[in-house]
């Protein structure tokens, strides 16, 4: 074994690019890792979930009590963006369904309540689609297979979540897997299908069969793009540039509505609605433990935010998934997702020194975890000699030996992938990729029940908002499975429980509540949340976006 | 990382960093940032136009002009690595939908090009002109797309839009307001709709639905 290292003990970029090739040309090629390892004292011992020092309690709301991250009580106990005199002249918009959200659940979501018969608004801080939906590469899960069944389905996803997740919820998921394919493929959606016209299908990091199926490496965007067209030639209102900033509630509590802020001319309007179905995704974009992300630029966790503040309660907020294989190098793209179909097809994972060092698919929180320990015990990458940069780590993706074995694999189904190497300028087919966990997913979220509804009447959350389905690691494709299944259930259920009557009175007396608790536990009254927006994009609501327009000479906000 | 570009610009240009005006702005930034990478790093606000950072939304669409060439190209902001001199400027295209169709509306796979001329009836008047091709940032073979689809070669048509992101640039680019990412997307649906029936989806769709396959929740008892 070759041993390239600097005096130092640290292995650069390139050392550790001679030890892969060094590996690659012997006779042994890259044998399997040792599989003899603590799992449970691995994940303790590296995973980011694991550090105490970035943990805190929350002390006000329906979690009071629970541990969370820093980052997370940060936005869960900040001071709304809304005062009552913000709704004095704020036009007032009525309607059935109101869909808080624009990637595959919300459109779900919309499409099945529209279906029904409902007035629906979907309103979306972007546009229609912006999501991490349509970034979504690896495919979705349905057991298909001949010999596969939803039980197996069940039993991988309730083992590969650490046996916490809830029993009744995964199993409408599993159970309707085949039919959420069949809806989509009833929408318009391609997959990749064999020479007889069968859906293919390929493992996951921790299921038992093949079970994914997918569409190249694009399957969110084949799956975003042709829910996008269904919802916008449908009777579907859909309202762009609208961030929700806070719900509104009625007399008895129930949800009422929200109050959505709008990019395009800075004005505040209330959406009175009968019910309200929230699918505004994770959270990945405040860089919690400051991970890159994968996540979509409009992923701060607004929903969680609003539920929250509504009354509903949340669980496993201290569980996150980061996906192991994140691009680290180029610095620029930092963070990028790399899709696990790599590792499904047998893509090998090698520290610096050329060795492999854990089953590849093993669940995505052992294979992080894995990889964090090689790093922190100096066999990784660390640093480049080249641009002098010192906080680069990771390990490499074995793309040329998956090339070797597998001749026209890559080109065939990564053809994204190859676009990501031609921008690294990195041959995958000839080199590898430097990855490192990068922060993917929230596990945890609003707690729901089968039809997607909180512990708050009238209020809905689907998608990576709730929690419960995936406990405290998901495996890949179970995402875009949930997003579909649970969104148009919500969908349905929300026009059945649409109340006859309308609300006798709208108000944002929960905002009352929260500031007099937060006084009460002499909490800050600084930070607003929602965040709405990742702090480096430097939107400030507070301004009305005019500072920025007078110190720039144009508005990145609203174009005006 | 993408996470601590809000350092505000310095004067003093360092060796890697690269000179370009966005939206009219002067903007000094390392080489290596995108250019929304680059307006943050100047300290510029930007959230319009942004969107997965990662090339599938079709939310940045920008027009470009390199220094050594007077052609403007369109580009993906969050794509597009800035360069010494280039002049950049965010699209603000709105771009309404002309066509009202749903796939439960065609009653067979036979009336599927008929349909489609009623739905596209300005997609036969493509002159050849090129200028979705051009403006395409995915490089995609738009012109030869539309053709397909007037030919009713619809499986074949949506072949060349696997990559699409919708960002709508070729319908800017189309002299006889044709949609041609949206013929793309209406000529992969139908091939979708109409020609995906996977066997081993449809059995085992069959032995749900008739009870043979259930789950049973209390996964401790099984052996």
């Amino acid at each position: 074994m070759s041993q390239n290292r600097d005096l130092n003990g640290t292995i650069s970029y390139q050392q550790a690019l001679g030890n892969y090739h060094l590996q690659k040309q012997s006779l042994e090629g890259f044998p399997a890792a040792e599989l003899s390892m603590d799992e449970q004292q691995l994940l303790k011992d590296f995973h980011p979930d694991h550090r105490q020092e970035t943990m805190t309690t929350l002390q006000v709301g329906p979690n009071k009590g629970d541990r969370c991250h820093k980052q997370i009580a940060d936005v869960l106990q900040a001071d709304s963006r809304i005062d009552a005199a913000d709704l004095a002249g704020a036009r007032i918009q009525e309607t059935d369904v109101l869909v808080i959200g624009g990637g595959g659940a919300g459109c779900a979501a919309a499409l099945m309540a529209a279906e029904s018969g409902a007035r629906v608004i979907l309103t979306t801080k972007l546009k229609l689609g912006d999501s991490n939906t349509v970034m979504a590469e690896g495919g979705i899960q349905a057991s298909i297979e001949k010999g596969d069944t939803p039980q197996s389905h069940f039993n991988d996803t309730f083992k590969a979540g650490h046996k916490s997740a809830d029993k009744e919820l995964i199993k409408k998921l599993v159970m309707d897997g085949p039919e959420t394919i069949r809806w989509l493929i009833q929408q318009g959606m391609q997959f990749d299908l064999n020479e007889f016209g069968d859906l293919l299908t390929r493992k996951a990091g921790g299921t038992s069969a093949n079970r994914v199926v997918y569409f190249r490496d694009y399957t969110g965007l084949e799956m975003m793009r042709v829910l996008r067209e269904s919802v916008k030639n449908s009777d579907v209102d859909v309202w762009d540039y609208s961030p929700a900033v806070e719900l509104l509630s009625n007399e008895s509590g129930h949800c009422a509505g929200a109050i959505i802020s709008s990019l395009q001319d800075c004005r505040y309007v209330q959406i009175k609605a009968k019910t309200v179905i929230v699918a505004t995704g994770g959270i990945g974009r405040v860089h919690l433990n400051q991970f890159p992300t994968s996540n979509h630029f409009g992923a701060t966790g607004d929903g969680l935010v609003l539920a929250y503040r509504l009354g509903a309660r949340l669980r496993d907020l201290d569980s996150f998934q980061y996906h192991p294989t994140g691009v680290a190098y180029p610095q620029h793209l930092s963070g990028t997702l790399i899709t696990e179909g790599l590792r499904s097809s047998g893509a090998y994972i090698i520290n610096a020194l050329g060795e492999r060092f854990v089953n590849e698919l093993k669940p995505r929180d052992i294979v992080a975890a894995a990889i964090i320990r090689e790093c922190e015990e100096g066999r990784g990458v660390v640093g480049d000699s080249a641009s002098g940069s010192s906080d680069m780590r990771g390990v490499w993706l074995d793309t040329p030996g998956l090339e070797a074995r597998n001749p026209g694999i890559l080109k065939k189904r990564f053809p994204k992938l190859i676009q990501l190497g031609l921008k690294s300028k990195i041959d995958i087919t000839q080199t590898p990729m430097l990855i490192y966990p990068t922060l993917h997913y929230q596990n945890g979220g609003v707690v729901i029940d089968e039809n997607g509804r909180s512990g708050i009447e009238g209020l809905y959350c689907v998608g990576e908002v709730s929690g419960g389905i995936h406990g405290r690691n998901r495996l890949m494709g179970n995402a875009l499975l949930e997003i579909i299944s649970f969104g148009r259930k919500a969908g349905v259920s929300a026009v059945k429980d649409r109340k006859t009557r309308g609300h006798k009175q709208i108000t944002i007396d929960h905002i009352s509540n929260l500031r007099r608790e937060l006084m009460q536990k002499n909490m800050p009254m600084s930070g607003k949340s929602p965040l709405l927006f990742p702090q480096y994009a430097q939107y400030d609501a507070e301004k009305n976006t005019t500072a920025s327009n007078e110190s720039s000479g144009f508005c990145g906000v609203c174009d005006q | 990382m993408t996470h601590n570009l809000n350092d505000k610009q310095t004067n003093n240009k360092k060796d890697n960093e690269v000179s370009l005006s966005i939206n009219g702005q002067p903007i000094t930034a390392p080489d290596s940032l995108s250019v929304i990478q680059a307006l943050w790093h100047a300290g510029y606000p930007r959230v319009k136009g942004v969107g997965c950072l990662d090339g599938v939304c079709g939310s940045c669409s920008v027009m470009v002009r390199r220094a050594d060439s007077p052609e403007i190209k369109m580009e993906l902001g969050c794509q597009l690595l800035i360069e010494e001199g280039m002049d950049v400027f965010f699209s603000v295209f709105e771009s309404p939908l002309q066509h009202n169709y749903e796939l439960s509306e065609i009653n067979t796979s036979w009336d599927v090009q008929t349909e489609f001329h009623k739905i596209f009836p300005e997609a036969e008047k493509c002159r050849h002109c090129h200028g979705c091709n051009k403006t395409c940032p995915k490089g995609i073979d738009v012109e030869s797309g539309v053709d397909l689809a007037i030919k009713g070669r619809f499986r074949e048509s949506g072949e060349l839009f696997v990559e699409c992101v919708m960002c709508n640039l070729c319908m800017t680019g189309c002299p006889e307001f044709i949609d041609p990412n949206h013929v793309g997307l209406f000529a992969r649906r139908v091939t979708g709709y109409f020609h995906t029936r996977p066997s081993n989806l449809i059995n085992q769709l069959e032995a749900i639905r008739t009870g043979e396959l259930d789950v049973d929740i209390d996964i401790e008892k099984q052996p």
